[in-house]
């Protein structure tokens, strides 16, 4: 294994255990937060991969979570998967997904693109109404099992936690490796020029499809994170506002930063609901105001980020470290 | 024969419609390079301008006018004060491709929920000027009414004055050539900045105009206009986005295929024949009908 590879791993293990450590000692609400930073931080990673190293923008990443959650439920229902399978399978499921229209989409361009992924998203949650087995409106129930016997008796959202921030990490872990190995800079070079990346012998299109089917996989895995957390799978978990917050996650902290641009993306995606609540309890805001005010603040922070740290906070930091050094240099002379 | 009639005027309707929402994303991607995802949300704060008049004066004809005059004025605000600015801040990196899609989600976000607070999420309901209800045509009733006939005429009006303007007036020249080629329209003194900004204004006045004519016979909410952007974003895409005539083109194979499938088929396809629509003809056309001629680069 290689030596980076192995520093990775171990710092993953480290993290894990220290999660490990505090899920015993926080209350129900910061478990079932930490399931949903873990989900987000998944979901935001596809769209890390996809748009922040590839270049290509997909409004419809909530659509192959719901492909992800779907298959998970249907696998564990119909052939009795134990559910770890479940989780596998939903990220097959989804790359699938994510190949067919990969294969379409390797042709198109920045906004066709978005067209068509903005169409699968709305297209995709109401093709649970027209099959009778996909249970309709109210969708299906999944069952999310309990912990091995070896670690006694687990509180259910406790259990909920160790398996989502288990899969954000394993996730997180086998992103950073592909994203900083050869196909990274292959994404990079095809971002920045495609031309110049095709003479070097990149073939651009297959690059993109992959990209595309990885992106599609992982979300997946996101859904089926979410649907083990919520218990159930329906199409109103996934509307078009999910894949429009997934975008405001990636951007937020640099939408080339995986580490820690989408842990932070998540939390303060999460973060978010709580701030608002506390702030309209503490200064008794009227119901219209406060079940508007976090999109509101949300909606305003995507744009503040992007107009005034477009590329995030940390590449921010640098161009006026590099600016500052600039002018010194500029002054002794 | 009743079915095929009803199909095609209702495709008729519905195309017009989506023909206009298209038309205003086209007018803004071929004058800025921008995909306004907050089209819908301009639309939508117009429109409840334009209920306000509505309610007021009682009178839906100043209400046209009023909506689509507060439409351009915030379109115009939009590009001025942000799209103007972001697109010189984040000139470059991973997110310069991606930068105004963004920055336009935002803007939707803010006007959900700025509009949200001021009018709440409850439904308005908007009177229409003329009757909504199915015309009669011997003992058959068509499901096509009077509001449909009055969408079909303005939809046409509208697209004739925008034709005229962009052909025969100067101002019209100036932001084709502002659109085509922005550095040697500036050399040639044409002002990019200030034409461009137009070309936004009109785009959020035809968007206004359409959230006026499609809510009577419905209800206006924070959210109601959402799905028109959806088709009018696949309509605009069809028709390959640059082009205002593939915008009315692709506004009218959307409304048909998605009149016909549902008189014909089943009315629960109606979010999955636009998908299907949209990826047949980009498989055959990637950028579209009109779109991917060689004589302008993206």
């Amino acid at each position: 294994m290689h030596s980076t590879h192995r520093r990775r791993l171990i710092l993953f293990i480290i993290v894990g255990a220290v999660l490990f450590y505090f899920s015993s000692r926080v209350g129900i609400l910061r478990l079932y937060q930490g399931s949903t930073v873990s989900m987000y931080v998944i979901a935001i990673g596809s769209i890390i991969l996809l748009t922040g190293y590839s270049g290509q923008i997909s409004l419809g990443n909530g659509a192959f979570m719901a492909i992800g959650a779907y298959v998970a439920v249907l696998s564990q229902l119909y052939l009795n998967l134990p559910f770890f399978l479940t989780f596998f399978v939903a990220v097959l499921g989804a790359a699938l997904a994510g190949l067919v229209l990969g294969i379409a989409a390797a042709r198109l361009t920045g906004p066709y693109l978005a067209g068509a992924t903005l169409a699968l998203a709305v297209a995709l949650p109401s093709i649970a109404n027209l099959f009778p087995a996909l249970g309709g409106e109210q969708g299906l129930g999944y069952d999310s099992g309990n912990a091995p016997a070896l670690f006694g008796e687990v509180a259910r959202f406790k259990w909920l936690f160790w398996i989502s921030s288990l899969a954000a990490l394993i996730t997180c872990l086998i992103l950073q490796n592909i994203l900083k190995s050869r196909y990274g800079r292959v994404w990079k070079s095809i971002r920045s020029n495609s031309v110049a990346a095709e003479l070097t012998g990149v073939n651009a299109p297959r690059s993109k499809v992959l990209a595309f089917i990885l992106s599609a996989g992982i979300a997946g895995l996101a859904g089926a994170v979410l649907t083990m957390s919520l218990g159930t799978v329906s199409p109103s978990a996934f509307p078009l506002s999910l894949s429009f917050a997934l975008i405001t996650g990636a951007v937020i902290a640099g939408i080339s930063s995986l580490l820690p641009g989408s842990l932070v993306g998540a939390v303060v995606l999460v973060g978010m609901s709580q701030l608002v609540g506390t702030l309209t309890t503490r200064f008794e805001i009227g119901d219209v105001l406060a079940q508007n005010l976090k999109e509101l603040i949300v909606s305003a922070l995507l744009i503040l980020a992007v107009v005034f740290t477009p590329n995030g906070p940390g590449e921010k930091i640098r161009e006026m470290r590099d600016h500052r050094r600039h002018h010194s240099h500029g002054g002794h002379r | 024969m009743e079915k095929l009639i009803s199909a095609s005027l209702i495709g008729l309707s519905q195309g017009a419609i989506f023909a206009l929402m298209a038309l205003a994303l086209v007018l803004v991607f071929r004058s800025t390079r921008v995909v306004n995802f907050a089209q819908a949300g301009q639309a939508m704060v117009s429109t409840y301008i334009g209920w306000e008049v509505v309610t007021r004066t009682d009178n839906y004809w100043i209400a046209l006018p009023a909506a689509a005059l507060a439409g351009a004025l915030l379109a115009a605000i939009i590009e001025t004060f942000l799209m103007r600015p972001l697109a010189k801040r984040a000139s470059h990196g991973a997110i310069a491709p991606v930068a105004s899609i963004i920055a336009s989600l935002g803007v939707l976000g803010v006007l959900h929920s700025g509009a949200a607070m001021i009018w709440t999420t409850e439904q308005k309901l908007f009177q229409s000027p003329v009757s909504v209800n199915g015309i009669e045509i011997g003992s058959t009733v068509y499901p096509f009414s009077q509001a449909d006939m009055l969408i079909i005429s303005t939809v046409i009006i509208v697209m004739l004055i925008f034709a005229f303007f962009f052909q025969r007036t100067s101002l019209g020249l100036s932001l084709r050539a502002a659109a085509f080629q922005p550095e040697i329209s500036r050399l040639a003194g044409v002002r990019v900045d200030r034409v461009r900004t137009i070309g936004w204004a009109l785009s959020g006045a035809a968007g206004a105009i359409v959230g006026v004519l499609v809510t009577p016979g419905s209800y206006l909410s924070p959210f109601s206009l959402d799905i028109l952007l959806v088709y009018g974003f696949v309509a605009a895409v069809i028709g390959g986005l640059e082009s205002p005539q593939g915008a009315a083109l692709g506004g009218l194979i959307l409304g048909m295929s998605l009149s016909f499938t549902s008189i014909y088929v089943s009315s629960g396809l109606t979010f999955i024949v636009p998908f299907v629509v949209l990826l047949l003809i980009l498989i055959v056309k990637p950028k579209g009908i009109f779109g991917g001629g060689n004589s302008r680069n993206a």
